[in-house]
């Protein structure tokens, strides 16, 4: 199983941290720059969202157009393709946690919630060094995740 | 069952206690967190030596200092006591929890650049390591030990704190 990168973006869409370990398809062949690719996986999400909310056949309310509260109606957590398959989390605060791996990963929510509470939480936020909302890449908590990362073996 | 917190919440509380200070300029923000942390030390100190016998001698009250008082204020104990027999004392502690966060952005590869970034971070420790150096303070000087700390954080997150007893 391999891991290909992962991102997390903050409420208003803004990357905050991009790391890949492997991805052999460059960045221009697919979506032309960073900040492309950036965004349109940020759009990817919020079409998704609406759209598995929209056709959800059990619930019966949310009119269409309703704006979506976050852990509201049904939320995505991955898709698959032939070569990849991409998990996603969406935190209460908005922090979207998105990572690529290869199709045979399986469910990986618990790995993405720890590493949202115990490597995000601890090592970020609790950082006095750094301040919400902005771009972050401080040394401690690139170290434990790549180390978590590797204990999962991806 | 003594009331509790959770350490999450003293931990942004100590940090943004910092910020807040830092930004507004009214008063000097490191006397501010220094009377802060003096007054709250002496408080603890009253609360955990409650029931227990008397502490007489400057070097048993630093040996307090450095098992229960570390042990219930930053939940681990000193991990090296040193002395000059003269009144100065060096506790080190090799992963002072209090500073366990503090990360910077990795430096760049370049020589000079480097040095720069890891003293920046020597720097940013120093301010967050006046209210535990207060704490300490506070504690000696309520079991009547009257003393300066300072405190050094050349690499974080170990960190020594040296304790210069005030001759008479």
């Amino acid at each position: 199983m391999v891991a290909y990168n992962i991102y997390f973006f903050n409420r208003q869409g803004t990357c905050l941290y991009y790391y890949e370990w492997h991805r052999p398809k460059s960045v221009r062949q697919g979506a032309g720059t960073s900040a492309d690719d950036q965004k349109m996986m940020f759009g990817l999400f919020f079409s998704l969202k609406t759209f598995a909310a929209a056709m959800d056949p059990r619930q019966d309310n949310k009119s269409l157009g309703a704006p979506l509260r976050i852990g509201e109606a049904c939320t995505f957590h991955s898709f698959c393709t032939n070569n990849y398959k991409l998990h996603f989390l969406e935190s209460p605060s908005g922090l979207k946690i998105v990572l690529n791996t290869g199709p045979d990963a399986g469910d990986l929510r618990d790995h993405l919630n720890y590493i949202y509470g115990a490597i995000y939480v601890e090592c970020v936020l609790k950082n006095p060094a750094y301040t919400p909302g902005r771009p972050f890449s401080c040394e401690l908590f690139t170290a434990r995740l790549h180390h978590y990362i590797r204990s999962l073996g991806l | 069952m003594p009331r509790q917190c959770s350490e999450t919440c003293l931990e942004l509380l100590a940090l943004e206690l910092v910020r807040a200070y830092g930004r507004q300029s009214r008063v000097p923000p490191a006397a501010a967190v220094d009377a802060i942390g003096f007054r709250t030390g002496r408080q603890l100190a009253e609360r955990y030596t409650a029931n227990r016998a008397r502490l007489g001698e400057p070097l048993e009250v630093i040996k307090f200092v450095c098992k229960e008082f570390w042990m219930e204020v930053f939940r681990k104990q000193v991990d090296n006591l040193r002395t000059n027999h003269r009144g100065t004392f060096v506790l080190k502690d090799n992963t002072f929890r209090w500073l366990a966060k503090l990360s910077v952005d990795p430096a760049p590869p370049a020589g000079a650049a480097a040095t720069r970034a890891v003293a920046s971070v020597a720097e940013l420790a120093r301010d967050y390591l006046v209210l535990p150096c207060a704490l300490v303070r506070g504690a000696l000087a309520h079991l009547g030990v009257n003393a300066a700390v300072t405190a050094e954080a050349a690499v974080p997150p170990a960190c020594e704190f040296t304790v210069t007893i005030k001759p008479r």
